[in-house]
């Protein structure tokens, strides 16, 4: 999962970027409005967490820019504004959440992990054939056998399991599980693939993960296949 | 009782009193002139009886000569029957005049038979002059003269008394009364009732402004009173109002923008260190992990301190608990301190500080204050200045004034931003980034240290032509 931070306080960004970054997901900053806004609208994002008062445009205008090309990314709002008025303004303007400073990191994440619910289920699990990941603990289950998977294979076993039944090419498998500042080098997900199906396999998940052979990869229900 | 009934009641009132008066003014002066007729009228018939029976009235020669004679006018068309018995039953015929002669005891002594069995009423006041007075006799309102009858000695032997009818008179004067009494209510309810209505719709903008300024409340200060048609009074009123609601919306405005900016920048220090600390104990660390972590969080903590320290200090300022202790401070070694002070942290960006003609001034000013005002836009300078600049600090005597100027040449502060810098957390680089260090409060304490002495602070700046604040101290003792 790739998150853009958009916030002008280094010291905000900085605790934001290190501790989810612990918690599995790529993080790439913005420090001003506009430069958040190109990002955002160039390279997909999973999430976006916007403050308010940033420079060169205002998160909200941020938010309103966003909405209005067409995208349907999940923006959280971060801000020390918290008066009802702001709150409701922030939302209306296009915000999904809305977290006042100071915040607890622990809520930051589960609002995060609301957003990126699938719609369809109520829990967080995510599952494929016999295989549960757990987003909340980063645990893996195949049956009652629980895999370790480093912070990186977690992302991309859980970037393709939430995109199951639908082929992940290369470069998008790189913009959401790696961060900005990996170069354009895809062979690299080749390398973790390898290692995820070789730690599957061991435990008795076999081939959950397919080759589309010059495209991507995909992750499919067994017997779907 | 409301203000337009007040209105009304009032003015109805000093109408109503007005009216009466006019009315009455009329009244009695339509009875005058009616009431002389008559008398003119009784007058001319007096000296025709007077004439005719050749009664002299200042040499009345007694009654006897009048007996039985017949008195009654030659004009008359009365009709003469002799028989006393029906005249005693005939109604009395008010179209005529009546004539009685009476002693000087008012006994008559002859009457005119138009008076049948009546007799005129006698007044024995008036003895010596002709008097005319209405009276009543059998029902019928007369007019009267009671003309005494003087011997040649002046003895008063009797009088001739002459009545004419008022009938017609009267009705005039009585139709006149009912009007009178019968329009005076209708006029006064009528006026009462135009009057209130009038006073209501010219009264009506002041509803609008209470109404206005009732629904006024923090949340929707910008209701705003709709002006009158007409510039008068109350136009003046509602623009006053307005005006009033304009400052009192300010004033919100700046108030919740000072709330917003202080809230942020309390806020912001505390959720970075809240947050690092949080993910830093998520996870066991190294010891320099930890170290470096700890290290921001209190480099975070010491801003935090200082903003609170620099918004206690303003409001302090604010509510004019602090009194400054004026003394007389002698300039130039002051501000050698204070450079001295200041030389450490320009040094770091290569800052010359040069301190010209300084002389011997001395002012009147609270050194503590003095201090504080110095370090903020000396800091300022130095923050704000190119690395290997230098900043001047200048005394000048202008008009028995002492002006001290500390220029930098620095990046400079634009024209149109000029008039905002002493504004509560105002920053002419309007990203709230903390990284240029400050909070945007150092020059608005400037502004009030300087307000609490009776400095007058001012800037001359432009975008990269440097900046001078000039401080103009109050006319004090000046030794050289």
């Amino acid at each position: 999962m790739r998150l853009l931070i958009i916030e002008d306080e280094p010291g905000i960004a900085g605790f934001l970027k290190d501790g989810l970054e612990e918690e599995y997901f790529a993080v790439d900053i913005a420090y001003d409005g506009k430069s958040g806004l190109d990002m955002a609208l160039i390279n997909e994002y999973d999430l976006l967490i916007v403050d308010w008062m940033i420079p060169a445009m205002s998160g909200i205008e941020v938010c309103r820019q966003v909405r209005k090309a067409g995208s349907t990314v999940p923006i959280l709002f971060l801000t020390a504004k918290d008066t009802l008025e702001d709150v409701v303004f922030g939302l209306d303007a296009g915000a999904n959440d809305y977290i006042k400073k100071p915040f607890e990191f622990e809520e930051l994440l589960a609002r995060i992990r609301v957003q990126l619910r699938d719609k369809s289920r109520s829990d967080d699990a995510l599952s494929a054939g016999s295989l549960n990941i757990n987003p909340v603990t980063h645990q893996v289950f195949c049956g009652s056998t629980e895999i370790t998977l480093t912070p990186k294979e977690f992302a991309l076993l859980e970037y393709l399991v939430r995109n199951k039944d639908r082929v992940c090419t290369r470069s998008r498998i790189i913009e959401h599980v790696w961060d900005i500042h990996f170069d354009s080098d895809t062979s690299v997900i080749d390398v973790y693939i390898t290692f995820l199906r070789r730690k599957l396999e061991a435990a008795g998940c076999g081939n959950i993960i397919q080759t589309i052979r010059g495209v991507g990869y995909i992750v499919r229900e067994p017997g779907m296949s | 009782m409301s203000l337009r009934n007040r209105i009304a009641f009032y003015y109805t009132f000093m109408t109503a009193f007005l009216i009466a008066l006019v009315f009455a003014i009329i009244y009695f002066t339509v009875e005058r002139i009616v009431y002389r007729q008559f008398d003119d009228e009784i007058k001319n018939e007096v000296s025709e009886i007077l004439s005719d029976a050749k009664i002299s009235t200042h040499d009345f020669k007694g009654f006897a000569s009048f007996q039985n004679q017949d008195i009654d006018a030659g004009d008359q068309d009365n009709d003469n029957d002799n028989d006393n018995e029906s005249k005693k039953n005939k109604k009395i015929n008010v179209d005529t005049e009546f004539i009685q002669l009476v002693d000087s005891t008012g006994q008559v002594v002859n009457k005119s038979t138009s008076l049948s069995w009546c007799v005129l009423a006698f007044n024995p006041n008036h003895t010596s002059k002709t008097a005319y007075f209405n009276s009543n006799f059998g029902g019928v309102m007369v007019r009267q003269a009671q003309v005494p009858l003087i011997s040649s000695n002046g003895i008063t032997q009797g009088y001739l008394i002459v009545a004419v009818p008022l009938k017609n008179a009267m009705i005039v004067l009585h139709d006149l009364q009912d009007i009178f009494f019968i329009s005076f209510p209708v006029i006064i309810l009528t006026l009462f009732i135009l009057t209130r209505l009038i006073a209501g719709k010219s009264i009506s903008p002041i509803e609008k402004v209470i109404a206005t300024a009732e629904k006024m409340t923090q949340a929707n200060l910008d209701q705003r009173i709709p002006l009158p048609f007409h510039y008068d009074e109350l136009y003046r009123l509602s623009a006053t109002f307005n005006a009033l609601f304009d400052r009192m919306e300010d004033a919100f405005q700046r108030e919740k923008h000072f709330t917003a900016n202080a809230s942020h920048e309390l806020k912001t220090p505390l959720a970075i260190v809240k947050g690092t600390l949080e993910v830093l104990v998520r996870k066991p660390r190294e010891r320099e992990h930890y170290e470096t972590r700890i290290q921001f969080c209190l480099k975070e903590l010491n801003r935090m301190a200082r903003l609170i320290d620099q918004l206690l200090m303003l409001a302090r300022y604010e509510s004019n608990k602090m009194n400054a202790h004026i003394e007389t401070v002698a300039l130039s070694p002051y501000i050698a301190d204070v450079v001295e002070r200041m030389q450490p942290s320009a040094s770091t960006k290569d800052i010359t500080i040069f301190v010209e003609h300084t002389g011997n001034a001395r002012i009147a000013a609270d050194s503590g204050m003095l201090d504080m005002m110095f370090e903020n836009i000396i800091s300022n300078a130095i923050k704000y200045s190119p690395s290997g600049s230098s900043i001047a600090i200048a005394v000048k005597n202008i008009a028995n004034t002492i002006v001290c100027s500390i220029s930098d040449q620095g990046i400079g502060i634009p024209e149109e931003k000029l008039h905002s810098i002493f504004e509560r957390f105002y920053r002419v680089d309007e990203s709230r980034n903390s990284s240029t260090g400050g909070f945007g409060l150092g020059l608005s304490i400037v502004k009030k240290l300087a307000d609490i002495q009776h400095i007058k602070v001012k800037v001359t700046s432009g975008t990269n032509k440097g900046t001078t604040f000039s401080l103009t101290f109050p006319a004090g003792e000046i030794n050289g």
